[in-house]
């Protein structure tokens, strides 16, 4: 590890003293100087920021990229092969076979699907429903956003009680005034992961909500204003001019919030732990990493998931980004 | 005076206007749909706060409207959650534990990421182009780091054991890209006029950094701590992992799994456990809320 360490250093460091190089050579050229004691200055204070984000941004990103092609075992660190692509092959067959990574993908896929549009739409109605000067506006705001003030882990495991199958679980007690046996909803293989959706919507929505408000003081009035003039509906106003309006709102909100579902983790971590039915990518790829000590695969699973999110928000961007 | 005279205006204004029926029917649909719609996002905080003031008896029995409301037959036991929740389980230690995290960690995140903003939107060195782009590049790529390459860092790469491994915990929050984003933006806004004011009187780069510049970002400073304090406060699958075998050192949100799995808890005290772990960060939203709006308006910028 300390030999990849160094390695990477190595690189960044020439990297580095390239573009330096280049930049002194270019200040020559144009009879510019550098003042020698503010270039040590600058050094000594970008020293602290580079040396953390060197350890722990860039060395993780590195290795990670690099274990992929290797069977790295947590417990033998320095029994340590390169065995090429074996890793992914492993993982297609786990595919094929419709293993674990499969009910990992298909869940993921699930809950990227549902939520995306349903917090978006959701915190887009919320944004356009509080957009209006009326007594009020600011308690239904903050009642809005009260699930992003208690984080993801105080949500989980409210909604575990929420869900619970015991008398004193929320939806099964008034489900049980209409005459309904407890039924144990994070068990049930077809609507746990919906309710994983429904609670990460739920918790999250509000922030969202926000985004889009301050999106929307940034339209102007009189837009409105002429277009009412023109005779124009409320429906023909919000798509002809809230939507475009918020386009450049829209595009990050999407991409966040697309990312951050892509990476789903301690929801089904805390409310049902490893089952099959609730299985994300993520969870997949930190149990095989920490649980089973197969960092190799699990770093394999991280570049995979790092190439398609990936593709697919430079795809979201420049759909998004067109005119 | 002037309120007064303020609200009769508003009046006078509002009778002024010819009623109009349609106008007030929506208005009283708004204010309904309003109220459900808060109803659905408040009502299972509510029962969380509700709950937690009860026994298990009183929780299993409560039925309809009573779930959302503690049990008033036994208003003597109101705390009893809580002070289970303080004196068996310990949760005090943990929740000072992760101020301190959150303490030191704000420090440092804007003093390292701060400096290093300074330096890279003030000062003038050869490869800064260098700074730049990584930075850009580490904004805009969704990179999926994985949780467990970084393990592997802290624990052989570092080998933090023992006490040093809150060192494994702290560090990476007082890092972050965004952060020296957000400076460098800020800073540039900065005329430089102050800067060579200063220089002229001879001060150095550090004590112009401390006393002029932290001082004249005042509001971003104050957003970054926010962020900080909220991200450090929440943070639960990184000290989980890290402090398992060190229960005395972790924070409060990787403490609310073990409360879950202690023998014999109830529902009340896991409810207490995560009202108490909760309320910080409300405070927190109550207190700074000007400068967590502050946070959203920049986070649009990261496009």
């Amino acid at each position: 590890m300390l030999i990849g360490a160094l390695s990477v250093f190595i690189a960044m460091a020439a990297a580095f003293g390239t573009v330096a190089a280049v930049d002194v050579v270019k200040a020559k050229k144009y009879k510019e100087r550098y003042r020698i004691r503010e270039c040590g200055t600058a050094y000594l204070m970008l020293l602290p920021a580079v040396a953390l984000a060197f350890i722990f941004i860039v060395l993780p990103i590195v290795y990670s990229l690099g274990y992929a092609f290797t069977d790295f075992h947590m417990y033998y660190p320095n029994d340590i092969k390169f065995i090429g692509l074996d890793n992914f092959k492993e993982l297609f067959r786990e595919i094929g076979v419709k293993g674990e990574l499969y009910h990992a993908i298909i869940n993921t896929a699930i809950f990227v699907v549902c939520v995306v549009p349903l917090q978006i739409g959701l915190a887009l109605v919320l944004a356009l429903f509080t957009n209006r000067k009326k007594k009020g506006v600011k308690i239904f705001k903050v009642c809005f956003f009260t699930p992003v003030v208690i984080s993801l882990t105080v949500t989980s495991f409210l909604w575990v009680q929420i869900l619970a199958p015991n008398a004193s679980g929320l939806l099964n007690s008034f489900l049980s005034v209409f005459g309904a046996e407890p039924i144990d909803f994070l068990a049930q293989e077809k609507t746990a992961m919906l309710w994983i959706v429904l609670m990460s919507a739920w918790q999250g929505c509000g922030y969202q909500m926000l985004i889009f408000s301050s999106g929307l003081t940034n339209i102007r009035d009189d837009l409105y204003e002429a277009a009412s003039l023109d005779g124009a509906g409320s429906w023909q106003k919000f798509l002809h001019i809230t939507l475009p309006g918020l386009r450049s709102t829209l595009l990050y909100i999407t991409i966040t919030v697309f990312v951050g579902a892509c990476r789903v983790m301690i929801q089904p971590m805390l409310m049902t732990d490893y089952k099959l039915h609730t299985v994300t990518l993520s969870y997949y790829m930190y149990q095989l990493g920490y649980g089973s000590k197969l960092v190799g695969l699990s770093s394999a699973v991280a570049l995979m998931m790092t190439v398609v999110i990936g593709i697919i928000t430079l795809l979201q961007r420049k759909f998004l980004k067109e005119d | 005076m002037t309120n007064t005279s303020y609200a009769i205006g508003a009046v006078t204004k509002t009778v002024n206007k010819p009623a109009n029926g349609k106008k007030k029917a929506l208005t009283v649909i708004w204010y309904v749909c309003g109220a459900l719609f808060s109803l659905l996002f408040i009502l299972p905080v509510i029962y969380m706060l509700a709950v937690s003031t009860k026994s298990q008896l009183a929780a299993d029995r409560a039925r309809g409207i009573a779930m959302f409301f503690p049990d008033f037959m036994n208003l003597n036991t109101f705390f009893s959650n809580y002070s289970k929740v303080f004196t068996a389980y310990g949760i005090w230690r943990n929740a000072l534990n992760s101020f301190m995290y959150a303490a030191v960690a704000i420090v440092c995140n804007i003093l390292v990421n701060g400096l290093a903003g300074y330096a890279i939107s003030k000062l003038n060195f050869p490869g800064k182009k260098f700074f730049t782009f990584i930075i850009l590049f580490l904004i805009i790529v969704p990179v999926e780091t994985s949780i467990i390459p970084m393990y592997m860092v802290v624990t052989e790469l570092l080998g933090l054991q023992d006490r040093a491994t809150v060192l494994g915990v702290i560090l990476p929050s007082c890092i972050s890209i965004f952060n020296i984003f957000l400076f460098i933006q800020f800073f540039q806004g900065i005329p430089g006029g102050y800067e060579e004011a200063a220089r002229i009187d001879g001060a150095s780069r550090l004590k112009i950094f401390f006393s002029i510049i932290l001082p004249l970002s005042k509001p971003i400073v104050a957003t970054v701590a926010v962020f900080c304090f909220i991200g450090v406060w929440n943070d639960y699958l990184w000290p989980m992992m890290l402090l398992t075998p060190y229960p005395n050192m972790m924070p409060i949100q990787a403490v609310l799994q073990t409360i879950q799995n202690i023998e014999g808890v109830t529902t009340g005290e896991i409810m207490a456990s995560l009202v108490v772990t909760s309320i910080p960060i409300f405070v927190i939203y109550v207190v700074a809320q000007k400068y967590i709006v502050q946070g959203f308006g920049s986070a649009g910028l990261k496009m």
